[in-house]
Formats: C-alpha cells, sequence, structure tokens
C-alpha cells in the first residue's frame, strides 16, 4: 500500500520510507522551511488537511489540531499538507 | 503573601494555575498540568554538555590572525553575549520561582536558568583561550556605554517584576504606604507584568541572541574561529528550547488554557508586546552598526544583520499570533540553518554525525612520520 502525499493539491509524491516527512520532502525537492529538525523550533511546521500522521520524535513547539511539524513525524495512509 | 518553601496546604498540581497559584510543594514528575515542561526538561537535561569538551586551540591563532576590526567584532559580540548570559542564567530564578505554582514549570525554570549558567562558562572558556587578559574583555562589559545600553533594555522589564513580587511577598494585595510612599500591590498589575516580562525574556532569546549568533557563525563561514562556532551551536540548540518555553508559556497564558484571569491581561497587553519586538529589533540594528562601525567582513555587514534582524522578529512575532512588522520575509542569511540542525534527532548513531564524537578526540595534526608504521 502506497503512502501518497499531496502538497498544496499541487504536488504529489509518495512516501519512500524516510526517516520523517522532512527528509521525504527534500528527497522530491518540495520546499519546506526546517531549522533544528529536531521538534523544538517550529520551522517545518505544516498543515494536515487530509489524512494522519505517526509521530517518530515529540514536539516541543505549540501546535493547533491541524498542525504538524514534518521532521517529526511520517504518513499514516495517505496524506494532504497545505504550506 | 509570604512565599513557603514547602506549602503544607494539601492542594491538586493539575489544577493550579502557572504562576500566582499556590506555593509548589511536592516536587513530581509522573503528571503534569502542561505537559510540555516536562518535555523540554528531559530534551534540555540530554542536551547537557560542558564547555571544556570543546576544543579551541585553532580558534587562538586565528584570532591573533585576524584584522583589528574583526577583532572588534568578535569580541563586542562575545561581550554582549556574556551580558546575555549573565542575566539568563540567575533572573528566570529570581523572577519567576517565587511565583510558579506547578512543579514541573519550576524545575524547568531551574533547568534553564542552569544551562544559561554553562553558556556564562563557556564564554570564559573561551575569552581564557583567545586573549592574555580576560579582565580586559570582563571589564569592559560595564564600562562600554554601547553595551550597558543594551544592559538597561534587557534587565527593564526583569527588575520592575522583581520589585513588585517582593512587595506582594512582603505586603500582599492592597493599598500600603512605606516610607511615605504610596504602593499598590494588586494580582491584575503583578499579573501583567508578568505577561510583558516573559514577552521580553521571549525577544532576548528569540532575536537578541539569534542576532549573536549570526556573527559567531558568519566567522565559521570562512573556516576561522571554528571552536567558538561548535560552543555557539551548542548553545544554540539550548536556546532554541528557551524560546519555545517563553513562547508556550506567553501562548498558554493567552489562549486560557492556563489562568482564565491572563486572557483578557494578555489582549490588552498586545500592543506593549509588539512594542517590545519593534525596540528590540531597533536596538539591535544599531548595534549592528556599532559592531561594523570599522569595517565589515565576507559575508555579512550591517545592512545583512540588519535584514537578518527584520526577518528573525518577524518569526518571532508571528510565533506568538502575532503579525509581522517589518517587510523582510525570506532569510537573508540562510547559511544559518546548516549550524542550527541539531544532529539529536533520533536516528541510530551510525547514521548520523554526532557532534559529541568530534569532543578533542581527533588530533587533526598529521606528520610525515605517522605514515612510518604503513606498509602496502
Amino acid at each position: 500500500m502506497s503512502r501518497t502525499v499531496t502538497v498544496n493539491d499541487v504536488q504529489t509524491f509518495t512516501y519512500g520510507e524516510e526517516f520523517s516527512l522532512l527528509d521525504s520532502m527534500e528527497e522530491h525537492q518540495i520546499r519546506v522551511n526546517y531549522s533544528c529538525r529536531g521538534g523544538y523550533c517550529g520551522s517545518c511546521k505544516v498543515k494536515l488537511t487530509a489524512g494522519k500522521v505517526k509521530w517518530v520524535q515529540d514536539s516541543l513547539v505549540p501546535l493547533e489540531d491541524d498542525e504538524i511539524l514534518v521532521c517529526c513525524c511520517v504518513p499514516d495512509g495517505s496524506i494532504k499538507l497545505a504550506i | 503573601m509570604a512565599y513557603s518553601t514547602f506549602n503544607k496546604v494539601k492542594n491538586d498540581p493539575l489544577k493550579e494555575p502557572m504562576f500566582f497559584g499556590q506555593n509548589v510543594n511536592v516536587a513530581r514528575y509522573d503528571q503534569q498540568r502542561h505537559a510540555i515542561f516536562e518535555k523540554l526538561i528531559e530534551k534540555q537535561l540530554s542536551f547537557f554538555w560542558r564547555p571544556e569538551e570543546v576544543d579551541l586551540s585553532t580558534d587562538r591563532k586565528d584570532f591573533m590572525a585576524m584584522a583589528e576590526h574583526e577583532q572588534h567584532i568578535f569580541l563586542s559580540n562575545l561581550k554582549y553575549q556574556t551580558l546575555l548570559d549573565s542575566v539568563q542564567g540567575r533572573s528566570p530564578n529570581i523572577a519567576f520561582l517565587p511565583v510558579v505554582s506547578l512543579p514541573e514549570l519550576e524545575t524547568w525554570l531551574e533547568t534553564w536558568s542552569f544551562s544559561e549558567t554553562v553558556h556564562s562558562r563557556s564564554y570564559t572558556h573561551i575569552i581564557r583561550n583567545v586573549v592574555d587578559d580576560p579582565s580586559i574583555i570582563f571589564d569592559d562589559i560595564v564600562d562600554n556605554p554601547e553595551i550597558v545600553k543594551r544592559a538597561e533594555t534587557v534587565t527593564r522589564y526583569y527588575d520592575l517584576f522583581i520589585e513588585m513580587c517582593s512587595q506582594y511577598s512582603l505586603l500582599g494585595v492592597g493599598t500600603h504606604q512605606i516610607n511615605g510612599k504610596q504602593i499598590e500591590v494588586s494580582l491584575s498589575a503583578l499579573k501583567r507584568q508578568l505577561y510583558l516580562t516573559v514577552a521580553s525574556v521571549n525577544a532576548l532569546e528569540a532575536v537578541r541572541f539569534y542576532v549573536s549568533f549570526a556573527c559567531s557563525f558568519a566567522f565559521a563561514e570562512r573556516a576561522i574561529m571554528e571552536g567558538n562556532a561548535k560552543v555557539i551551536k551548542l548553545i544554540a540548540r539550548d536556546e532554541a528550547l528557551h524560546l519555545a518555553g517563553t513562547q508556550h508559556m506567553l501562548n498558554l497564558m493567552a489562549n486560557g488554557q492556563d489562568d482564565p484571569e491572563m486572557v483578557a491581561i494578555a489582549a490588552s497587553c498586545k500592543d506593549e508586546v509588539i512594542e517590545i519586538f519593534r525596540e528590540a529589533a531597533e536596538q539591535e540594528r544599531d548595534w549592528a552598526k556599532y559592531l561594523f562601525k570599522d569595517g565589515s567582513m565576507i559575508g555579512l555587514n550591517a545592512e545583512i544583520l540588519s535584514n537578518y534582524v527584520d526577518y528573525i522578529t518577524n518569526i518571532r512575532l508571528r510565533g506568538l499570533g502575532f503579525d509581522e512588522i517589518f517587510e523582510v520575509r525570506s532569510n537573508p542569511l540562510p547559511w544559518m540553518n546548516a549550524w542550527l540542525v541539531s544532529d539529536n534527532v533520533q536516528v541510530a548513531p551510525q547514521e548520523a554525525e554526532i557532534s559529541s564524537y568530534l569532543v578533542g578526540a581527533i588530533d587533526s595534526n598529521m606528520e610525515d612520520s605517522d605514515f612510518d608504521d604503513f606498509d602496502l
């Protein structure tokens, strides 16, 4: 079962078992902000508009219910993001 | 209300507000009202480092070979960082511990302040390694008017809050006559000053410190003062947690997830908070002019640094839910990111380049005789 990631309803790629969504987005040349890659700076915050994610690192940053840190999670099924 | 070191009234710490509830009694970390502070403590403890781990031997040579105006940039920046961490190594404790009501937040304050003292120790380590007489540097921090100017702004909010809390602790709420002066002590005034003080601390850590980091990393981008940059990289890693901490405090106060009275107080402080950040940015821009008054360097000058000030201030205001106040939208110093990346990411150690492995363990001085044992 391939996990598709759609960004801003424009770009789509398949998540390929990278450590994090951030790593995966970089592999597929999607531009996204990052700084600490450790869940504590908040630079890579994006909105999760559809689907669910699994957290692989703790987030130490305030997040709304629909926000995720892409350095800290991986897709759990297909998902849609808004940057 | 007098402070008690072990408040004997049994209370439910999960119901206390962050501040101005009951004094903390049992320090327990198995449960939290606000789990984020426990996570911050754990992360900060895991980041613990000692300045002596970083080898500064090549920095001394680099410093002596630098042009005079570059030495001015390096030393002035270092003096400013020393001032900031001198303040931060004591102030969160002194200002906030007497009025905190949650064990996880009380311990976060202490962990945070403690880590700032490690930063202060690291500046002594750097100064000792780079100059012959450290006193020349340290004394200038209180002598130099440019640096003293910054000290006034960064301590103003802390000092007033500490004074108000002392009055609260000694006199309690109400109107009092002390030495012929009338003193009003009210919880709403205290909570207002608390909010503004935390905002000014956020500006200190999230804006002022980051501007100083840019200078430190700019040297290392040219492959000089790299030991100093390694120290600053470790400091920056800690500061990211500290600013997350104050950001959380401010957001929890403003969004009603903590003390419900704080919501209206936070809303009424909005303009003043924006002014705190605007003033900090303006001061940092003036400081940039002072840094580069005798000449700039490759990769950084007063204008680029001023743009960075505007950029980072915007980001920090957005992090608090405010609108941006400056024009600069994109990062003028994209190379900073490489220095701010955490190699503490939870991957298998063999997959990541962990900076602790670089602790003085490699002797990079090679001579021909080192190859004597090699046979082909």
